[in-house]
């Protein structure tokens, strides 16, 4: 039980570390990421909470975790409709870059991780790596996305988001705490 | 035998406070207080929050909530779940008479809580 703490606590460790790493480091490089490699990284992050939250689908009978997932599917899925709605409008189309390549890849290996898991272990780690993965995207929306944003509308869109990230990664914190007593 | 002046002197001292009694005394029909007309009152939910969080209402007021998210929320009686709005997507509202006062939720954002409060008249 305690190397099984161990282990949840070092993947949420490392889940943090990596995304810190990708997304608020970014805030630090000269390179600036243009509208449309911001489009791209916004849907990449939706799309990799999904990617989470179908793996919880599948492999928990937890009710609690059952219904987290399935909002974080819903709300994130409302979000990317959204932001390729705007950028239809805008004619941007979203651009892969070393950011998104990297979520993409570090969300490969959190998959890789949650689908080694089950039962009580596949929940806690579910959620820790919720909290850890929200926190570093609210980070990334607040500190690089939206000061990078040039227009106007999609800055907005990534404005009226962090609310929506805020509430995820206060149910998740909730979540958590059950899951750690 | 009563003098008559003194027989309609006396009747008249007794019938006045009578009357007086009969003038003052309240029937409903009479007196009726002004009627409350319902208002109908709106709250918002926008960025993950009811807005306003607490509302107060008089009994039989309406309350509309629209939803004015990105995502779809629901208005969800707590502890019981007595009533809900069932899924509200964006740009929907749905309203209820006001009964009670109530704690109330969203059931998909369960950070998401406000309350109604009914005034008594």
């Amino acid at each position: 039980m305690k190397m099984l703490k161990t282990l949840t606590t070092w993947a949420a460790a490392s889940m943090a570390l990596i995304l810190t790493q990708t997304l608020p480091g970014f805030a630090q490089q000269t390179a600036k990421l243009g509208d449309d490699e911001i489009a791209s990284v916004a849907v990449v992050a939706n799309k990799n909470d999904i990617g989470f939250a179908r793996i919880a689908e599948k492999k928990s009978k937890n009710a609690d975790i059952l219904q987290f997932a399935k909002t974080m599917a819903s709300d994130h899925q409302s979000v990317i409709d959204q932001a390729v709605a705007l950028v239809t409008k805008l004619k941007v189309t979203p651009k892969d870059n070393a950011v998104s390549k990297k979520m993409t890849a570090d969300a490969k290996k959190t998959e890789k991780m949650l689908n080694s898991k089950s039962g009580a272990a596949f929940n806690k780690a579910y959620i820790d790596n919720e909290v850890v993965y929200h926190k570093a995207v609210i980070s990334a929306v607040e500190t690089v996305l939206i000061p990078q944003t040039r227009n106007a509308e999609l800055k907005s869109l990534l404005q009226a988001v962090v609310p929506t990230l805020k509430a995820h990664l206060e149910h998740a914190e909730m979540l958590q705490s059950k899951f750690t007593k | 035998m009563i003098p008559i002046r003194k027989f309609w002197g006396n009747s008249l001292i007794l019938a006045f406070p009578l009357f007086i009694l009969s003038s003052c005394s309240t029937s409903p029909e009479k007196i009726t207080p002004e009627k409350y007309v319902p208002k109908t009152l709106r709250v918002e939910i926008s960025q993950m929050k009811f807005q306003p969080a607490t509302i107060t209402v008089h009994q039989g007021d309406t309350v509309e909530w629209i939803n004015k998210d990105m995502v779809v929320h629901d208005v969800t009686q707590v502890p019981n779940s007595t009533w809900t709005s069932s899924s509200l997507a964006p740009g929907k509202s749905w309203k209820m008479v006001v009964a009670e006062s109530d704690d109330y939720y969203c059931s998909i954002h369960v950070v998401m809580v406000g309350k109604l409060i009914v005034q008594k008249p």
